[in-house]
């Protein structure tokens, strides 16, 4: 039976007081031990359990008054879950969510300081302390041959590559210092291991492209959509091992010019973001770029970038393409045109599209490929 | 050993263990009660057992519904710690293993601190009205050896004061115990150990513990005296300790007295008694418990009515729920008090750990206050 | 394949193991009938008897001593431990004898024995219940020490462990026995126990850790790979013999190290692998090595559980902190 009722108390009485429970939901008993006790007018009562069984249900409140066979107490019929310990709580037989971590914000940005965007990919072998006597004398590590045990670079190196100059400047000379020697330190690396070829065309772009249209937004939908058709340009070569990874996920590198130099912030997968969302991203990361203040995490890592050039001058470029990534797509000035419609001439709008890709890796079908598709899709009127 | 040193046949050694009794499982008694067990003394004990028992179904109900850790009951096995617990003096230092609920609130612990320990919070470790009492200890036997230390300090400072020990049958198995035991009876130090003998050790029954007959003749090995009570009556607890107090006190060295109860309940709220031991051995030892027992005696003694038994209800209910509520009410724990307690005075390097520690919190409370 | 919670590989491990070799026995509290506390030898007593899993008396020092005895007269007894928290009677036994029997007695007599029992917090017991104690046993030389972090190594460490020569201390991460689940085939098949394993490949910092403290680690490492950060994440398994190669071959790939444990800060295990990877990756560290672990303090109650365990946010911050050091 599941439920119990208030036993027959005796000599007539037809209720009782609840005084005390002696039980609670969910506790195992045995039989007769006592569930509760009950006042009648004789005698405070200790009724007994009439069986063993866990408890599911109190069915009386303390000073309550109940009736003899009125149901007290309900037993559960379900099994007994086992709890699996004798301390503590391991969770139901279900595995227990991992513990939400707090989302993590990014620290909060400082100002990039002067040569700490250089992302050191290379395998420049010196110590902590060493990197930091480099970094203090301005001193190019992966420009020295390093003397001491396996080829690590000693103090005596860095003393030697900056007396080299003679440690002193000609009167209008400058030593490069942050963001341009990033650059001038990634350029040169660059050029010692890519096997560049670009391939140049053109979308006509004429169907939807106003005077005041932002082409951003339908130049990254276009990589994403060549990305699809043409994955192995976004992927990351590793020259020395020879292994390629090619990636589900574009991270878009967007080339931001501005007096200081120039900066390449990370727009995150890119082919999750609708339009609007892309729009908001990419003025976020160039204002904040301009400003200095991005955080390096928003540096890190592209797996493809473009580099929207035209927004000043120049009709087609060859640029350069930045391991560990394969490719880099540029857009020039758009410019008008005369073109033959199935007869009469007509004006249109014309992008010049370059991409420029590795061709240790690519090759000039897939190039074409992934520039036709970006220009089949910008030709879209939509 | 040559042929004529064989050796003669005599007794090297030998020995009985008393068994006491005064009150039987019906409520009868079968001898007269000490002269102290007078109707006052009686009807306190009565109260602490009830009180004791309502304590433990609140806590158990409190871990039921996820306001309190995990909890070892005590049900059926009150009268073990209260009846030591009825015979020490105010200055006697009591130290217990985990279940001996009625015997802290006997010395006067609250019920608040005691759901304060349970509850997981370090305050419930000590206690305003019992300052020389340890607090609970977990690993099972290992404060055997620190009765022994203390009797010891009590005896190098001449106190007349003594100490009591409380362990359970699974104690009596580990090593500690017996040389808790051993330096008592050595050094003839002023320590009672009692062995609440519930027959379980988680599910370990008392005949798969031991082959000894009995757990009180471990004393033997010690050279203190043993013997054994009925832990179902509480007169017959408090009758044999404070006789072993007395002697404890005047010099005469250190005792052990087992106990014999019934674990009723689980071992802990976590834990599933059904699984080793079935329902069917339990139900008869509903019949022997403590506090129906004294209840009974007190009944037909005329000390006790129906009245008294429902404002007794009444007044302990009113009193647990009470500081049930003041447990609930209790703020949380200030994290800062993980460091503060772990050095007389905190080394430079853990200052050091705890502002980061604080400094992450905040920062963390921050972030969560900012969704 | 089923799925297997990391408690009943431990329980499939076990019966695989009681089932191929009739040497191995089985002892500890509440082993037998009750199938042990959390349940790791469940079903074991009802299928190979009272003489091969064995309730004992309660008597840490004993369990340990005795499977010395056993373990050196031909048996290969697995004891359990019920919590870490009472496992420390146990090291006399472990220092003194099982360690060191086959060195003093150059080979004669050695310890093929297996000390498992539960550790780590997160299960909001009451005191002495959450301890981790791993640190204290990679100072026994002769010793294995293993703590596996998911129910598939589970399985697969501990067959190995109770198949090998040597005596093992072989740690269940408690928070982890049913917070553990994933497919795995009962095929008998042993993991190595000379070897860290990677479970994430990575190139801009390497995340080493062991039990409780993996999942937590896979985690944040995901966490932050949406910021564009790369995590190499090691879960170090055995922690002695120590495959250092595996954690040095790693930084000296990302150059940055953080290591996570539960266990107190100092004189944690987390010391030791930060001295070996500062030895053998140093021209290669960009960065500081980092440890997150739990503060010098006791463990405390489940009420300031969760603040003293090293979670996301605190292993977050000190990859940021390694990642600063671009």
């Amino acid at each position: 039976m599941s439920t119990f009722n208030l036993p027959d108390l005796g000599e007539g009485l037809t209720d009782a007081e609840i005084v005390a429970w002696h039980v609670a939901e969910g506790d195992h008993v045995v039989a007769d031990e006592p569930l509760v006790s009950v006042e009648t007018e004789k005698a405070v009562v200790e009724v007994p359990s009439p069986r063993s069984g866990y408890i599911k249900r109190l069915l009386g409140k303390t000073h309550e008054r109940v009736k003899v066979g009125a149901p007290i107490v309900e037993f559960d019929e379900a099994p007994h879950a086992d709890t699996g310990t004798v301390v503590g709580d391991l969770g139901a037989e279900k595995p227990s969510t991992p513990r939400t971590p707090a989302p993590a914000k990014p620290a909060p940005a400082k100002p990039a300081p002067a040569a700490a965007a250089v992302p050191v990919q290379g395998k420049v072998k010196a110590s902590p302390a060493i990197r930091a006597l480099a970094h203090q004398r301005g001193v190019d590590l992966t420009r020295i041959t390093g003397s001491g045990p396996n080829g690590t670079i000693t103090r005596a190196d860095i003393e030697r590559a900056g007396s080299a100059s003679g440690g002193k400047l000609a009167v209008g000379q400058v030593a490069l210092i942050g963001i341009r020697r990033s650059m001038a330190v990634n350029m040169a690396k660059a050029h010692a291991e890519v096997v560049p070829a670009t391939v140049w065309d053109e979308a006509d772009i004429g169907s939807w492209w106003t005077w005041h249209g932002d082409i951003t937004v339908r130049l990254i939908r276009a990589i994403v959509a060549a990305c699809a058709a043409v994955p192995i340009l976004n992927s990351w070569y590793d020259g020395q091992a020879m292994t390629l990874q090619t990636f589900d996920r574009i991270d878009l590198g967007i080339a931001v010019d501005f007096e200081g130099g120039l900066i390449v912030p990370v727009v995150r997968d890119a082919a999750k973001r609708a339009p609007a969302a892309l729009r908001a991203e990419v003025d976020r990361l160039k204002t904040a770029a301009r400003a200095r203040s991005l955080p390096i995490a928003d540096l890190r890592n592209p797996t493809i970038t473009l580099s929207n050039y035209g927004m000043l001058a120049g009709r087609q470029a060859a640029l350069v393409v930045v391991p560990p990534q394969v490719a880099i797509i540029g857009s020039g000035r758009i410019f008008q045109q005369a073109v033959p419609r199935e007869g009469p001439f007509m004006f249109t709008h014309l992008l010049p599209l370059s991409l420029t890709f590795d061709h240790r890796v690519a090759t000039g079908g897939e190039a074409g490929r992934f520039l036709q598709t970006m220009i089949d899709d910008l030709q879209k009127n939509v | 050993m040559k042929s004529k040193e064989i050796a003669v046949k005599k007794i090297a050694a030998h020995f009985d263990i008393n068994y006491t009794r005064y009150i039987d499982a019906t409520g009868k008694p079968v001898q007269a009660l000490p002269k102290d067990a007078d109707k006052a003394t009686l009807i306190a004990l009565y109260h602490a057992l009830v009180r004791t028992r309502t304590f433990d179904a609140k806590a158990v109900a409190l871990q039921r519904t996820g306001r309190l850790g995990t909890y070892a009951s005590s049900i059926g096995q009150e009268a073990v710690s209260i009846g030591a617990a009825s015979a020490m003096r105010p200055d006697d230092i009591f130290i217990p293993s985990f279940r001996e609920h009625g015997g802290q609130l006997w010395r006067g612990s609250t019920p608040t601190e005691l759901f304060l320990y349970w509850g997981s919070d370090e305050r419930g470790n000590y206690f305003a009205k019992a300052p020389y009492d340890f607090p609970n200890c977990v690993p099972v036997g290992s404060h055997a050896p620190h009765a022994a230390g203390v009797a010891l300090a009590l005896k190098l400072r001449n106190e007349p004061r003594a100490v009591v020990c409380v362990f359970g049958d699974g104690a009596t198995s580990k090593g500690d115990v017996y040389e808790g035991m051993n330096f008592a009876g050595v050094w003839k130090l002023p320590v009672v150990f009692v062995i609440s003998n519930n027959q379980w050790a988680i599910s370990v029954p008392r005949n798969e513990q031991s082959a000894a007959q009995t757990l009180a003749q471990k004393a033997i090995a010690a050279g203190i005296p043993g013997e054994q009570v009925d832990g179902d009556d509480v007169v017959a607890v408090r009758a044999v300790v404070g006789a072993a107090l007395e002697r404890a006190r005047k010099g005469e060295g250190a005792h052990v007295i087992e106990a014999v109860t019934y674990r009723l309940g689980d071992h802990t709220t976590a834990d599933d008694a059904s699984r080793y031991r079935k329902d069917s051995e339990v139900t008869p030892h509903w019949q022997e418990e403590p506090v129906k027992r004294l209840h009974q005696y007190l009944t037909t003694a005329g000390f006790w009515n129906k009245n008294d038994e429902d404002n007794l209800l009444k007044q302990v209910n009113a009193e647990i729920d009470a500081a049930a509520e003041a447990y609930l009410a209790t703020p949380a724990p200030d994290p800062a008090v993980m460091f503060d307690y772990t050095y007389a005075k905190l080394p430079a390097e853990l200052q050091a750990q705890k502002q980061a520690m604080l400094k992450s919190l905040l920062s963390a409370r921050g972030r969560q206050a900012a969704e | 394949m089923t799925e297997t919670t990391l408690v009943q590989a431990v329980n499939l491990a076990l019966a695989r193991a009681m089932t191929e070799d009739k040497r191995v026995i089985i002892l500890g509290e509440d082993v037998g009938r009750d199938g042990g506390v959390f349940r790791a030898t469940d079903g074991l007593y009802a299928r190979f008897g009272a003489e091969r899993v064995r309730d004992t008396p309660m008597s840490e020092a004993g369990i340990g001593g005795i499977s010395v005895g056993l373990a050196a007269a031909g048996f290969k007894p697995v004891a359990e431990i019920q919590f870490t928290g009472f496992i420390f009677p146990v090291i006399d036994q472990i220092n003194n004898h099982a360690s060191r029997f086959r060195t003093r007695t150059h080979g004669h007599l050695s310890c093929p024995m297996v000390v498992r029992a539960p550790c780590g917090g997160g299960i909001h017991a009451p005191e002495h219940h959450s301890e981790s104690p791993e640190a204290m046993f990679t100072n026994i030389p002769g010793l294995r020490v293993i703590i596996p972090s998911s129910p598939r190594r589970a399985y697969g460490l501990l067959l190995a462990a109770i198949r090998g020569s040597d005596p093992v201390v072989f740690m269940e991460p408690t928070k982890l026995y049913r917070g553990a689940r994933e497919e795995m085939t009962d095929d008998g098949k042993a993991l190595p126990v000379d070897r860290c394993f990677v479970l994430r490949e990575g190139k801009d910092v390497t995340l080493v850790a062991w039990g409780a403290m993996v999942p937590e680690v896979l985690v944040t490492a995901a966490q932050w790979e949406t910021k564009g950060v790369s995590a190499e994440v090691i879960d170090v398994a055995t922690l002695k013999p120590l495959d250092a190669e595996t954690i040095i071959n790693s930084v000296k790939k990302t150059g940055r190290c953080v290591i996570v444990h539960e266990a107190p800060l100092t004189g944690g295990f987390g010391g030791e692998i930060a001295a070996r990877v500062a030895e053998g990756a140093f021209s290669s560290l960009l960065a500081p090595i980092e440890r997150v672990a739990g503060y010098d303090t006791v463990m405390p109650l489940p009420k300031l559980e969760n603040i003293y365990l090293p979670d996301a946010a605190r292993i977050g911050s000190a990859i940021e902190r390694a990642m600063a050091y671009a």
